[in-house]
């Protein structure tokens, strides 16, 4: 009976495909919180935010450079996994002195952890020897949001063209141990020059690891 | 840091990693309190977690990460992958994770060699890291240590044996049912052949993936339950699904139960439909597609072992009678397509009338039902025999002979024609499972359209030969040969006879095998004496020969007969016995230990818990040992005498599961709705 039973698995299951099928095409997208984010291959949403120094900051501006977007926490532990060890800082200065903008942001709201004053991130970029270009306050979250920012850090890399090229985690070590950063595949850093190439990126998505935003 | 947080007032909740009290203790703890050397025993890794806060299952969703243990274990052994109880969706925020609240117990399994030396003890050591959160996460790591006897023979159970046996149970068990994923750019959608479950039964439904990227896990997910199973649709992830050609995850469902609510996962891996799954177009065809497909697979069916022999009469007829007029000719070749597209209307509207009464079957549902088979089988048998030339009924059956010539031979040329149908039914060509699956999905009338298609190709052949005159030239002349094809031609039906025997062997056992070959010898019999009898005509012979057939045919629902007893009877863990109130009474008055399970096929748990629980071998063992007698209560079509037994225990539904012990003056008791082997065991061996 082994023929005929696996005939009728088959029947019923190309059955099941056809009626799924014709569900889904009745039924319009279904409202998500991920499907409103940026996503890439397509043109980066354009956005423009208040950095620490008071002056607004968009990234139209930027049209014509490699653009990196970062999302922070200074006391999630994997973002202090990053920043203390130099992870994050020697990224930084490297491609920042190749002439791509690296654009830090914070969306965690006021009183959620990883909140900061201008001064504070400031001092933050000072205490840490951080470099990027500019330090972009999100306390409203309506840039996470527009990118669909989950988790610190979370990483993304806008081309000269505008276009997202790559959204994502930092590396392919999702934990908090500060060895793992040693021998890490570092996916930002990999991404950055085959863009700077002209190549395309392979590794485009990955699941970014971290805390949670820390939206209101 | 620190100081740079208070300094801007944040709350003092806000921890850092090298503060506070641990929000997790964990222990090492494992279901025996010996180890025996060649031995496997299970560990498991206890999560206490603080009120508020959570751990992270093998894919933590949005966001977090699992704990991951570096074992340092004695030489020889050695420890497998975690095994991961199902876990909670749990909503942080926007965002949602999965993972594990309260309690959870991560369950390892640790191998011990044969040699491991009876009397020193080992302890078994790790290193466990993992994160906890609550809205801020934390990483913790522990060392963990547990120290064992090493003795030989059974070990006893530790007094930690009941956590792990509780987290065994909350492991997803594989599920019994084909789920396929389809995504495309707006939604994915995940589909449970789940035939038969009870929507008012069910409250809630999740698809967990293995891996990141596959869909939103923070997007809602819609459920809805058909006569079909259950549906599940979703937003999709950021990745496409990979090139495994499926997507493994957890399927959570939420059952509404007597004694509230329980849910139980199940392990699915989702086939992806459609080339790369992405496609939307790939998995269904269009009606024209459908429509060449089934007359393509209408036309390979031709070949087929079962119908071949069948067509090939025909055409040798055709050659043997190439003098006769055109017009008989086309009027053979109409009368046998009518035959065909008639029968064939006749099976298909059939199938749909059923498939519309909710029977969820296929085509090549006829060879679902014993009697059916055993009856294919003795037709292509009888049609074997007139082939080798021991049979001559063929002359108007197959329209063999003068027949073609005569008016009657129409009738002969109509009933090839269903012959030709009955006979292709138990193959599927290739093309025809696209086509009729395709069908079966459609309106009554668009699937009978795609039915006579099918019809059409399989009539074609013949059809042709005999309305172009021109193309019967390219048929050999009539010789001896045609009787020796004809004698060739018997095998591939010979072979059909013993598929279809087989066929039987598997639905109704050797029994109804035994009685099918039965069946057959007794028309080989007739078909003897009928060809020894050609020349005489003696009534007496021909009245055996007659008694044979009716013998044959007799014997054919004692083959179904036996199928049901079969199917009662087949042994898949504990054997069982269907329950009746009668049954029961006798068995208690007899004093026979008793295990009732009243279940149902639409009983997600009932189903959950046989596998997990009543198919195991240590249950069978345990039953064996104490006599127990096994009667099981299907409610799936709810019977009066079942109701009056869940009633009697004041239920209303399933599952139930109550044991007797010795003696007729013996207590019922009843067990808990999530069985698990050590409940059972320990209630039957309480006798």
């Amino acid at each position: 009976m082994r023929d005929t039973l696996s005939r009728r698995q088959f029947l019923t299951r190309t059955g099941t495909v056809v009626l799924v099928g014709s569900a889904v095409s009745t039924v319009g997208p279904l409202p998500s919180w991920g499907a409103a984010a940026a996503k890439v291959g397509e043109a980066a949403p354009a956005f423009t935010a208040t950095s620490t120094t008071g002056a607004p900051v968009s990234l139209g501006s930027y049209k014509g450079k490699i653009v990196v977007l970062e999302w922070t926490n200074h006391e999630c532990p994997y973002v202090r996994k990053h920043y203390e060890t130099g992870n994050m800082q020697t990224l930084q200065k490297d491609v920042t002195g190749q002439g791509v903008v690296w654009l830090t942001l914070i969306s965690s709201a006021k009183g959620e952890q990883g909140y900061v004053s201008a001064t504070q991130a400031d001092e933050l970029t000072a205490t840490r020897k951080a470099s990027p270009t500019a330090v972009l306050l999100d306390e409203k979250g309506v840039v996470g949001h527009l990118y669909g920012a989950t988790n610190t850090p979370h990483m993304y890399i806008i081309d000269k063209a505008g276009t997202l090229v790559y959204a994502g985690a930092i590396d392919d070590r999702p934990t908090t141990r500060k060895a793992d950063v040693q021998g890490a595949n570092n996916y930002v850093r990999v991404a950055l020059e085959a863009v700077a190439a002209g190549q395309p990126v392979k590794t485009s998505v990955t699941r970014a690891y971290g805390c949670t935003v820390k939206y209101s | 840091m620190t100081g740079l947080a208070g300094a801007a007032g944040a709350p003092t909740r806000v921890d850092l990693p090298q503060s506070g009290p641990p929000r997790v203790s964990l222990t090492l703890i494992s279901d025996v309190a010996a180890i025996e050397p060649g031995s496997t025993i299970w560990v498991g890794l206890r999560q206490r977690i603080a009120p508020g806060w959570h751990t992270y299952w093998t894919n933590p969703g949005d966001s977090g990460e699992p704990l991951s243990i570096e074992w340092s274990l004695p030489a020889g052994l050695t420890a497998g992958p975690i095994i991961w109880p199902r876990p909670e969706r749990l909503a942080v925020g926007p965002f949602v994770s999965y993972g594990y609240t309260s309690e959870v117990v991560l369950l390892t399994q640790i191998m011990a060699p044969p040699s491991l030396p009876v009397g020193t003890p080992v302890t078994l050591r790790g290193q466990a890291s993992w994160l906890v959160c609550e809205k801020i996460c934390i990483p913790e790591e522990a060392p963990v240590e547990l120290t064992l006897p090493v003795a030989a023979g059974t070990p006893v159970a530790a007094p930690t044996a009941p956590a792990i046996e509780q987290a065994r149970r909350a492991v997803p068990t594989p599920s019994p049912w084909t789920t396929t994923l389809r995504t495309s750019p707006e939604a994915v959608t995940i589909s449970v052949a789940a035939r038969g479950l009870a929507a008012d039964r069910i409250e809630e439904a999740w698809f967990l993936p293995m891996r990141w990227g596959v869909i939103d896990h923070a997007a809602p997910q819609a459920l809805t339950i058909d006569r079909h199973g259950l549906i599940l649709r979703t937003a999709p992830g950021l990745l496409s699904p990979g090139a495994e050609g499926h997507v493994d995850g957890v399927l959570l469902i939420r059952e509404r139960l007597d004694q509230g609510p329980v849910t139980q996962a199940f392990v699915v891996r989702a086939g992806l439909d459609g080339p790369g799954g992405t496609s939307l177009s790939g998995g269904s065809p269009t009606l024209p597609t459908a429509l060449g497909l089934a007359l393509l697979g209408g036309l390979i069916l031709n070949l087929m072992p079962c119908v071949l022999p069948v067509l090939s009469i025909k055409a040798i007829a055709l050659v043997d009678h190439g003098q006769a007029s055109p017009r008989a000719t086309r009027r053979h070749g109409y009368a046998y397509t009518a035959g065909v597209l008639i029968s064939f209307a006749v099976l298909a509207g059939t199938l749909i009338a059923l498939r519309a009464g909710g029977a969820e079957i296929g085509w090549g549902f006829q060879l679902q039902s014993p009697l059916v088979v055993t009856a294919l089988a003795y037709v292509l048998f009888a049609l074997a025999l007139s082939l080798s030339g021991i049979l001559v009924i063929g002359a108007r059956l197959v329209g063999v002979g003068q027949g073609l010539a005569s008016k009657s031979g129409y009738a002969g040329s109509f009933f090839t024609g269903a012959l030709a149908t009955v006979a292709a039914t138990p193959c599927t060509a290739p093309f025809m499972g696209v086509a009729v699956g395709f069908a079966l999905t459609q309106s009554p009338l668009v699937a009978l359209i795609v039915f006579e298609a099918l019809a059409l190709g399989l009539a074609l052949p013949f059809l042709a030969l005999s309305l172009v005159p021109a193309w019967r030239r390219f048929l050999p002349r009539p010789g001896p040969w045609m009787e020796r094809l004809r004698q060739v031609l018997a095998i591939p039906l010979y072979a059909s006879v013993a598929w279809l025997v087989w066929v039987v062997s598997r639905q109704s056992g050797p029994e109804g095998a035994a009685l099918v070959v039965a069946g057959l010898l007794l028309i080989g019999l007739a078909a003897w004496l009928h060809h020894g009898n050609l020349a005489r005509r003696r009534r007496a012979v021909t009245a055996l020969a007659l008694g044979c057939i009716a013998a044959a045919i007799a014997l054919s629902p004692l083959v179904a007969a036996s199928a049901s007893s079969t199917a009662a009877a087949a042994p898949r863990g504990v054997r069982w016995e269907p329950f009746t109130p009668e049954r029961l009474a006798e068995l208690r008055a007899r004093g026979t230990p008793v295990f009732i399970n009243a279940t149902a096929a639409w009983c997600i748990t009932c189903l959950v818990n046989e596998r997990v629980a009543l198919h195991s071998p240590a249950v069978a063992e345990a039953f064996a040992k104490k006599g127990v007698v096994y009667l099981k209560a299907d409610w799936t079509s709810k019977s009066p005498k079942i109701a009056a037994l869940l009633e009697s225990f004041g239920r209303s539904g399933v599952p139930l599961y109550v044991v007797y012990g010795n003696g007729a003056a013996g207590e019922p008791r009843v067990l808990p709705q999530i069985l698990s082997e050590r409940t059972l065991i320990e209630a039957v061996e309480s006798f």
